[in-house]
């Protein structure tokens, strides 16, 4: 795997770059020609850029009003963009301090997991948007919904990642530590945390696509500042171009997260595959 | 001061779908403080279940086991384990995981750290420290491992066929400082082996296990890798040597 992808990595890109190229050509095409009405339907790529730099810029009103606002909604589009990280940034850190500790519990006290397994199996079966109105109901239309839904979104998929991965520690790399002298916390803390390690960051990367799905999603409800609340916002004022530079940066920032995810694992597990 | 054996009345049998399988005839057993008893067997006689139980691992269906007196319930830091796969953790670098038996006993890093590399100088591992283990061969990692029990500090050492995967001139001179290592410190050593040679070369009592359900068939003390007087490449050599040897082919064999 890791040999034929670095052999081939400039053609990759090459090729990438290339059926960018097309994809906007015929974008461009499809957008002139209009064959949706009315027109603004179709944006140009050139619209959709003109739409971002303004969201990102003071721009004047137009329509002949003389004022200048502050990027949209009185936020740059990279500060919604910013909110709705912070938002699953929260909901993913609880994620992970309820998440790893319960997890490692419920993987070393076999009672424990077969007692709360079900639970956090059945939360995770669960879209989360299923349980929205209730937090509605609980938390009000704010922030703090937010960070609960997150929460409930991030934390099943990594608990269960961490149990998964202290069952699958190896008997015998237990058995050296405690004929070293290791207490039960001190297994947990030498041996069973890190060597499951790479399962917690599988766990956390699944959970991080999840919780931005739920984010984008969840910013229907009350949603500005944030980059999901901007999308659906723009897409029912008519603002299309707008929307789909929304959609886009929405896109390419799940992409990111995820190779952030991996270079993390890279640097934290640098054995993985190779003991 | 290092610390006996003592095995008693001890059988065990696995359970097994339709049954039990015995793994273990009747076992009685004394090791004494400072021997280095060598046990072979034909494979899948019981060797890695006694020393399992000895370890703490696992309990015995029947019988007792006590280790200085004391009976063993689970595993301890009187008892290193050296076993069959080096088992190190590839978290840590080679000098951290032989440092890990001291950190755990609440040891400054600094003094813990000069523990291992006086180990690992012990096994001519000091130019491995910094590496990871998964970055050593199969012998350097046996090493890192046998560095990481030593540097625990057991009274008594149990080693599952640790050199059993590797090739013969690795393997004869891991020997030779096992040897060299256990006239220096005098701990009481039990090594398992399928190997005659090996058996006898370092064993100051050898003893051979008969075929499932193993029990202990020939028991007898050999002098020559306690005599200090001789030096590890001459052992092999010794008449006596190919007599022993023969006598212990002859009861695997049997
Ligand atoms: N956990 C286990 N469950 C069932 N049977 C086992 C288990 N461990 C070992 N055995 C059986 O017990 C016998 C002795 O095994 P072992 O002690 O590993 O032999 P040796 O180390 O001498 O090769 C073998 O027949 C093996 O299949
Ligand atoms: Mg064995």
């Amino acid at each position: 795997m890791p040999t034929r992808s670095s052999v081939s990595a400039p053609r990759r890109w090459a090729g990438l770059a290339l059926s960018l190229v097309v994809l906007l050509v015929v974008w461009s095409v499809v957008a002139a020609a209009d064959l949706v009405q009315p027109h603004y339907l179709t944006p140009s790529p050139l619209e959709v850029w003109h739409a971002f730099v303004r969201a990102n810029s003071h721009h004047a009103v137009g329509g002949g009003i003389d004022r200048v606002v502050r990027g949209e909604e009185n936020y740059f589009l990279w500060e919604h963009l910013l909110v709705s990280l912070r938002r699953i940034g929260l909901g993913l850190a609880l994620g992970v301090v309820v998440g790893v500790p319960l997890g490692l519990l419920m993987g070393s006290v076999r009672w424990i997991g077969d007692l709360v397994g079900p639970y956090v199996d059945f939360l995770r079966s669960l879209p989360p948007l299923a349980y929205i109105g209730f937090l509605v109901a609980w938390f009000g239309i704010y922030d703090t919904l937010k960070v609960w839904l997150l929460f409930l979104a991030a934390f099943p998929p990594i608990t269960l990642a961490t149990v998964n991965g202290v069952r699958g520690v190896r008997l015998d790399q237990l058995n050296a530590v405690r004929s070293l002298g290791a207490s039960r916390l001190q297994t947990t803390r030498h041996v069973i945390l890190p060597a499951t390690l790479p399962d917690i960051l599988s766990g956390l990367r699944v959970a991080v696509g999840f919780a931005w799905t739920t984010v984008v999603a969840a910013e229907l409800v009350n949603g500005l500042p944030g980059i999901g609340g901007l999308a659906y916002l723009s897409g029912t004022q008519n603002k299309i171009a707008l929307s789909v530079a929304c959609i886009l940066v929405i896109g390419l920032t799940a992409i990111a997260l995820d190779a952030v995810i991996r270079s993390i694992e890279k640097l934290v597990v640098p054995w993985r595959g190779k003991a | 001061m290092s610390k006996g054996i003592a095995v008693a009345g001890l059988e065990h049998a696995f359970p097994a779908r339709g049954g039990a399988v015995a793994a273990l005839g009747r076992i009685d057993l004394d090791i004494a403080p400072g021997e280095l008893v060598t046990l072979a067997g034909p494979s899948g006689c019981g060797k890695t279940t006694l020393l399992r139980m000895i370890a703490g691992f696992a309990s015995p269906s029947t019988g007792s086991i006590s280790v200085g007196g004391v009976p063993v319930t689970g595993p301890g830091v009187e008892r290193g384990v050296v076993f069959q796969q080096p088992n190190l953790y590839p978290w840590l670098d080679v000098r951290r995981n032989v440092a890990l038996g001291p950190r755990l006993r609440g040891v400054g890093r600094a003094e813990r750290l000069a523990i291992a590399d006086r180990y690992l100088d012990l096994v001519g591992l000091s130019d491995a420290a910094d590496r990871r283990p998964y970055e050593l061969s199969g012998g350097m990692q046996q090493r890192a491992q046998i560095a990481r029990v030593l540097a625990g500090d057991p009274e008594v050492i149990l080693m599952d066929e640790p050199y059993g995967a590797l090739d013969a001139l690795t393997r004869e001179r891991l020997q030779g400082e096992l040897l060299s290592l256990w006239r220096a410190t005098g701990k009481t050593i039990l090594f398992i082996t399928h190997s005659v040679d090996e058996a006898v070369f370092l064993g100051s009592r050898v003893l051979v296990m008969s075929p499932r359900p193993g029990r202990i068939v020939l028991d007898e003390l050999v002098p020559f890798s306690a005599d200090p007087d001789l030096a590890p490449d001459e052992i092999r050599a010794l008449p006596k040597f190919g007599a022993t040897a023969a006598r212990v082919r002859a009861a695997i064999a049997h």
